[in-house]
C-alpha cells in the first residue's frame, strides 16, 4: 500500500451522502481511518452548526460518564480493559444510552447524598460520645482536696470579694463541644479577648481521628468545655463557637444522666454503622454493574461525538436532501473508501447509494505516509525535524539504517551494545503482552515506542564495538596482535614504558590485525591520540557521505517536480561546493591512508594544517630534490615536513578548487531570486493584460 | 550595576512574568465578544467558551446552566491562576500579590459585617465572599459586638490600604512605580468621585466625607478640598474639568439611551491604564493589570450571560471591550 520512498499520492474527493445514510457512512469511514475531511463551513460559529444539539447531548453524556468514572476511581475499582473496539451505535440507540446514564447518575447521586447524611450523623454521634466521656473526666473528683472542675472554675472566675467558702458558690453555666485541633490556639485567644478573661476553658484531645463526611479525610478534634457566668457571656461564647465551626453538644449536668445518654448514643452508633455498611454495599453494587460496560460506553460516546463533528463540516444540500463532504484520501485507498461507503449505505437501509467522485484541484494535498510498526518510529524521528511536503522524497527510508549506524559509530562498545540489543530484543519479542498492559509511565512508553530502533542501535553497536575493539572498555585479542616487541626480558622487567617502532616491531609478514583495532593499543599510552585521529577521519568521511546522499536526494526531487531552475541554481552549485571543499578533504584522507608508510612518516602531511592553508592560500614548498615519493630519503635534505606540499602541482589544484567553490556562492544566492522575480512580474503583466 | 534592575528581574520573577503574559494573551478578544453576543442560550455561550482559553471549565456542570454557576466558575478559574502565581513567587512579588488580595479581603469584611448588621446567618454570607480575599478567621468576624464602630474603622482601613500600597510601589521604584502609582492614583481619585456623588442626598456631612477621601491620588490636596465642598453633580464636574484626563471621563455621561454611566467611563479608563501596563517589561504592574483585566472580563461575560438568560438583548453591547 504505497512505498516508503515518497509520500503517498493523494486525491481530493467529493462524497454525496444521503441524509439517512450519512451517519453510518461516516461511521464506516471513521473505522477505516484513511480519510481527512475538509471543513466546508469555516466561518460558521460552533453553536450555529447543524448538529450542535447532538453534540450538546454527547457532552452531557460524557459528563455523566466522567462522574461515574470518578466514583469508580474513588472506590478503587479498576476498569477492565478488554481491548474491544465497539462501533458507534445508531442515532436511535443514543436515546437509550442517555436514559441508562441518567438512571445510573441519579442513583449514584442519591446514594452519595444518603451516605453523606449518614456519615454526618455518625460524626455527630461520635463527637457527642467523646464529649460525654471527656466531661465525665472533667467532672470527676480528682486530686487530694477533692477539687472538682467546678471548684476550679469558681476559683478562677469568681472574685475574692465573695466568700471563699463554697457555700456561696455562684451558679455557673457551661457549654461543651468539639472543635478542630488546629483552631484551638486562635479559639483560646479570641475567647480571652472577647470575654475579657471571664470564661474558664478546658481542652482535651480526642485521640483517634474522625472521618469528614464529605471528603473522607481524617480530622483531629478536641473536646472543650467553657464555664461562664451570665446570659451575655453565654451569647458571646455561642457566637464565637459558631465562628470557629465548633459544634456544641447538650451535656447534662448530673453524672447519671450523662451515663444514660452515653449508653443511648452507643447503641445508636451501632445501628448507624450497620445502615452505613448497607448503603456502601448498595453503592458498590451499582458501581459493579456498570464496571463491565463503562469502557465501551466511553468509546461509543466519543465516536458519536466525532461523527457529528465530521457531519458539521459538510455542506447541506437542501434540494437533494443530501450532505456534501470534501475529503483527502490516498489514491491507493480509493477502493476501500468506496467499499466503506457502500457498506454504510447498506447498513442504514437507504436505497440511494452514496457517490464518491474525484476532484481535480490545484491545492497542495496533505502529506501522508503509510507506516507499519517498524517504520513508525523512524518516521516520527524525521517528523520532529519537519514534515516533508507533498510527494517529496522521504528521508525515513534511509534513516532506518543511517540513524542506528551513526549512533553506533558514537557508541562503539561491544559489551554495552550487546546489552542494549538484548533489551531491545526483549521488548520486541514481548511486544503484544507489553502493549496490552498499557502503562501510564511516560518514560517507559518512550522506550517501548522505540523498541525497534533500540534493537538496531544495539546490534550496530556490537559491530562498531568489534571495529573499535572495545568491550566494556577493554580490548579483545581474538587473532593475536601484529606488534611484536623486540626487547630483552630484563629490559622489559626494568623499564615502565618502551617505544615500539612500527618499522621494526610491526609484523609486515602476516599483516595487520584482521578485523578491527589491534589489541596492543589498549596497553599503549598514546592510544587516545591514535584512535582520535582514526575516529575523526572516519566521522568526516561518514558525515560528508551522508551530506552527499542528501544532496543527491534533492536532485531526485528536482527531477520529479520537473524544476530545471532548481537543478542549475541549487543542485549544481551545492554539489560543486561540497565536492570541491569537503569531497577533496575526503579524497586527501584516503590518499594519505594509502600512500604514506612508515618510511616517510616525517613527511606525512597534517591534513588539518593543509586544509586551513588551502583557504589562506599559503603553501610551503619543499626543496627542489623532493620527488614526492615515499622512500627513506633524509627529510632534512628534502625539506619536507607535515606542512609541505605533498604532491606535484598541489598548490595550483587547491587554488582552483577554492576559487571554484567560492564562485558557487553567488550562483546559489543570487540567480534564483532574480529569476523568480522575473517570472512573478511576467505573470502579473499577463494577468493585467488579459 | 544597581541602576539596571531589569537585568536581574528574570532571575526571580521571569517564569511568573512569562506566565502572566500568557494568561493575558488568553483574555477574550473583540471577535470572541461578537460571537458571544450572538448566543441564544447559555449552552451556546458554554460551547463558544470551549474554544477559548477557558476550555472545559463548565464541562462538569449539569445542564441547565445558570448565571450564578458561570460566575462561580469564572471566579474559580481566576483564583486557581492567581494561587499558582502566589505559590510560586518570591519576595518582593509575594508582598505585592498579597497587597492585591488585601482589597478583596476588605471587601469581604465589609460584606460580612453588613450582613451581620442585618441579622443574616453566617452560613449565608460566606459563599458570597470573593474567594481571592478569603482568610482564616474570616468567619469569626460576625462575633463583633459593635459592628457599627467597625464599619467606620473599615473605611479608614480602606484608605490606609490604598496609601500603603502606593508607598510600597513607590519604594520599589522603576517601572513598577511608574505603572502602579498611576493606577493607584486613578483608583484613589475614582473613589473620591464616587463617594462624593453617592453622598449627595444622604446624611453624610461634608467633614465626614472629607475623611473618607484617600490621599494618594492626583486630586490631593486641592481637588479633594474642592470636592469636600461640592454640593451637586455639576460642581463635581467642575472639579474634574481642572484635571486633564478626568475632564473627558465626564463627557458623554448621562441617563439617555446611548450614553454611558460614569462608572462605565471609569471602567473604560481603568482598562486603558491596565492595557498600557503590559507595554513595559520587568515590573510587577503586569500582575495587577492581569487581575483587574480578568475581573473586567468576568463582569463582561456575566453581563452578556444575564442578557442572554433573560432574553433582554437591548443593552447586550454595553460590555467594556478590552482587546
Amino acid at each position: 500500500m504505497g512505498s516508503v520512498f515518497r509520500s503517498a499520492e493523494m486525491s481530493l474527493c467529493q462524497i454525496f451522502l444521503q441524509s439517512e445514510a450519512a451517519y453510518t457512512c461516516v461511521s464506516e469511514l471513521g473505522e477505516l481511518g484513511l480519510v481527512q475531511f475538509k471543513d466546508l463551513n469555516p466561518d460558521v460559529n460552533a453553536f450555529q452548526r447543524k448538529f450542535v444539539n447532538e453534540i450538546l447531548r454527547c457532552d452531557e453524556m460524557e459528563r455523566k460518564l466522567r462522574y461515574i468514572d470518578k466514583e469508580l476511581k474513588k472506590d478503587d475499582m479498576k476498569i477492565p480493559d478488554t481491548g474491544e473496539n465497539p462501533k458507534a451505535p445508531a442515532p436511535k440507540e443514543m436515546v437509550d444510552l442517555e436514559a441508562t446514564f441518567e438512571k445510573i447518575e441519579s442513583e449514584l447521586r442519591e446514594v452519595n447524598t444518603n451516605a453523606e447524611a449518614l456519615r454526618r450523623n455518625y460524626l455527630e454521634l461520635s463527637e457527642l460520645k467523646e464529649v460525654l466521656k471527656k466531661t465525665q473526666n472533667f467532672f470527676a473528683e480528682h486530686g487530694e482536696g477533692h477539687h472538682t472542675i467546678v471548684d476550679d472554675a469558681q476559683n478562677a472566675l469568681v472574685h475574692d470579694e465573695m466568700a471563699t467558702t463554697s457555700a456561696t458558690a455562684v451558679q455557673l453555666g457551661f457549654v461543651a463541644g468539639v472543635i478542630p485541633r488546629e483552631k484551638v490556639p486562635a479559639f483560646e485567644r479570641l475567647l480571652w479577648f472577647a470575654c475579657r478573661g471571664n470564661v474558664f476553658l478546658r481542652i482535651d484531645e480526642i485521640a483517634k481521628p474522625l472521618e469528614d463526611p464529605v471528603t473522607g479525610d481524617a480530622i483531629f478534634k478536641c473536646v472543650f468545655i467553657i464555664f461562664f457566668q451570665g446570659e451575655q457571656l453565654k451569647l458571646r461564647v455561642r457566637k464565637i463557637c459558631e465562628g470557629f465551626r465548633a459544634t456544641l453538644y447538650p451535656c447534662p449536668e448530673s453524672s447519671q444522666e450523662r451515663s444514660e445518654m452515653l449508653n443511648g448514643v452507643s447503641t445508636r452508633l451501632e445501628d448507624l454503622n450497620t445502615v452505613l455498611h448497607q448503603t456502601e454495599d448498595h453503592r458498590h453494587r451499582v458501581l459493579a454493574n456498570c464496571l463491565k460496560e463503562i469502557r465501551n460506553w466511553i468509546i461509543k460516546v466519543k465516536k458519536i461525538k466525532a461523527i457529528y463533528h465530521t457531519l458539521n463540516m459538510c455542506n447541506f444540500d437542501v434540494s437533494h436532501n443530501s450532505l456534501i463532504a470534501e475529503c483527502w484520501t490516498p489514491v491507493s485507498a480509493l477502493e476501500n473508501v468506496q467499499q466503506a461507503l457502500s457498506h454504510g449505505t447498506e447498513l442504514s437501509g437507504s436505497t440511494v447509494p452514496s457517490i464518491l467522485h474525484r476532484m481535480h484541484t490545484k491545492e497542495t494535498p496533505p502529506t501522508f505516509f503509510h507506516t507499519n510498526k517498524f517504520t513508525k518510529v523512524f518516521q516520527s524521528i524525521v517528523h520532529s525535524y519537519g514534515i516533508a511536503s507533498y510527494q517529496e522524497v522521504n528521508p525515513a527510508l534511509y534513516t532506518i539504517i543511517t540513524f542506528p549506524f551513526l549512533f553506533a559509530v558514537m557508541f562503539g562498545d561491544l559489551g554495552h551494545g550487546f546489552i542494549m540489543f538484548l533489551f531491545g530484543l526483549w521488548m520486541v519479542v514481548m511486544e503484544k503482552k507489553l502493549m496490552s498492559s498499557k502503562s501510564d509511565n511516560e518514560i517507559w512508553n518512550m522506550f517501548f515506542g522505540g523498541r525497534y530502533i533500540i534493537m538496531l542501535m544495539g546490534l550496530f553497536s556490537v559491530y562498531t564495538g568489534f571495529i573499535y575493539n572495545d568491550a566494556f572498555s577493554k580490548s579483545l585479542n581474538m587473532f593475536g596482535s601484529s606488534w611484536h616487541p623486540n626487547y630483552s626480558e630484563p629490559l622489559l622487567d626494568s623499564v615502565e614504558t618502551l617505544v615500539l617502532d612500527p618499522e621494526y616491531e610491526f609484523d609486515n609478514v602476516t599483516g595487520p590485525y584482521p578485523f578491527g583495532l589491534d589489541p596492543i593499543w589498549q596497553a599503549s599510552k598514546n592510544k587516545i591520540t591514535f584512535t582520535n585521529s582514526f575516529k575523526m577521519k572516519l566521522s568526516v568521511i561518514l558525515g560528508i557521505g551522508q551530506m552527499l546522499l542528501g544532496v543527491m536526494l534533492s536532485l531526485v526531487n528536482h527531477i520529479y517536480f520537473r524544476n530545471p531552475l532548481n537543478i542549475f541554481t541549487e543542485f549544481i552549485p551545492e554539489i560543486v561546493f561540497l565536492l570541491c571543499l569537503f569531497g577533496y578533504l575526503v579524497g586527501l584522507i584516503f590518499f594519505k591512508w594509502a600512500t604514506f608508510t612508515v618510511h616517510c612518516s616525517t613527511c606525512a602531511p597534517s591534513l588539518l594544517i593543509h586544509f586551513i592553508n588551502m583557504f589562506l592560500f599559503s603553501y610551503t614548498m619543499p626543496n627542489d630534490n623532493f620527488n614526492y615519493q615515499c622512500d627513506h630519503t633524509n627529510p632534512k635534505l628534502t625539506g619536507c615536513k607535515a606542512t609541505t606540499v605533498f604532491y606535484r602541482y598541489q598548490n595550483y589544484a587547491q587554488i582552483a578548487l577554492v576559487l571554484g567553490a567560492v564562485l558557487c556562492i553567488p550562483i546559489m544566492l543570487c540567480i534564483k531570486p532574480f529569476v523568480l522575480r522575473a517570472r512573478h512580474n511576467r505573470k502579473i503583466r499577463v494577468s493585467i493584460e488579459s | 550595576m544597581g541602576s539596571m534592575p531589569e537585568m536581574y528581574f528574570n532571575i526571580d520573577h521571569g517564569y511568573l512574568e512569562g506566565l502572566v503574559r500568557g494568561f493575558k494573551a488568553g483574555i477574550l478578544k473583540q471577535g470572541d465578544y461578537l460571537n458571544l453576543v450572538q448566543c441564544e442560550t447559555l449552552d451556546d455561550l458554554k460551547l463558544h467558551l470551549q474554544s477559548t482559553d477557558y476550555g472545559n471549565f463548565l464541562a462538569n456542570e449539569p445542564s441547565p446552566l445558570s448565571v450564578s454557576v458561570i460566575d462561580d466558575k469564572l471566579k474559580e478559574k481566576l483564583v486557581i491562576e492567581f494561587q499558582h502565581l502566589r505559590n510560586q513567587c518570591l519576595e518582593p512579588l509575594a508582598s505585592f500579590l498579597d497587597f492585591i488580595t488585601y482589597s478583596y479581603m476588605i471587601d469581604n469584611i465589609i460584606l460580612l459585617i453588613t450582613g451581620t448588621l442585618h441579622q443574616r446567618p453566617i452560613n449565608e454570607l460566606i459563599p458570597k465572599c470573593h474567594p481571592l480575599g478569603s482568610f482564616e478567621q474570616m468567619e469569626a468576624i460576625h462575633i463583633a459586638s459593635t459592628p457599627a464602630e467597625l464599619y467606620n474603622a473599615l473605611h479608614t482601613l480602606l484608605i490606609a490600604y490604598l496609601e500603603d500600597f502606593y508607598s510600597f510601589c513607590n519604594e520599589m521604584g522603576g517601572a513598577t512605580a511608574d505603572v502602579m502609582c498611576e493606577a493607584l492614583q486613578f483608583e484613589a481619585d475614582r473613589r473620591a468621585f464616587i463617594i462624593t456623588i453617592n453622598s449627595f442626598g444622604t446624611e453624610l456631612s461634608k467633614e465626614d466625607r472629607a475623611k473618607l477621601y484617600p490621599r494618594c491620588g492626583r486630586l490631593y490636596p486641592d481637588g479633594l478640598s474642592l470636592l469636600a465642598k461640592a454640593d451637586d453633580y455639576d460642581q463635581v464636574r467642575a472639579v474634574a474639568d481642572c484635571y486633564g484626563g478626568y475632564r473627558e471621563l465626564f463627557e458623554g455621561v448621562g441617563t439617555n439611551p446611548g450614553d454611558k454611566t460614569l462608572e462605565d467611563r471609569f471602567f473604560e479608563q481603568e482598562v486603558k491604564l491596565m492595557k498600557n501596563a503590559f507595554m513595559q517589561q520587568y515590573h510587577f504592574g503586569a500582575f495587577y493589570a492581569y487581575v483587574k483585566l480578568k475581573e473586567q472580563e468576568n463582569r463582561n461575560i456575566i453581563w452578556i450571560s444575564e442578557c442572554v438568560a433573560q432574553r433582554h438583548r437591548a443593552k447586550i453591547d454595553s460590555y467594556i471591550p478590552i482587546f
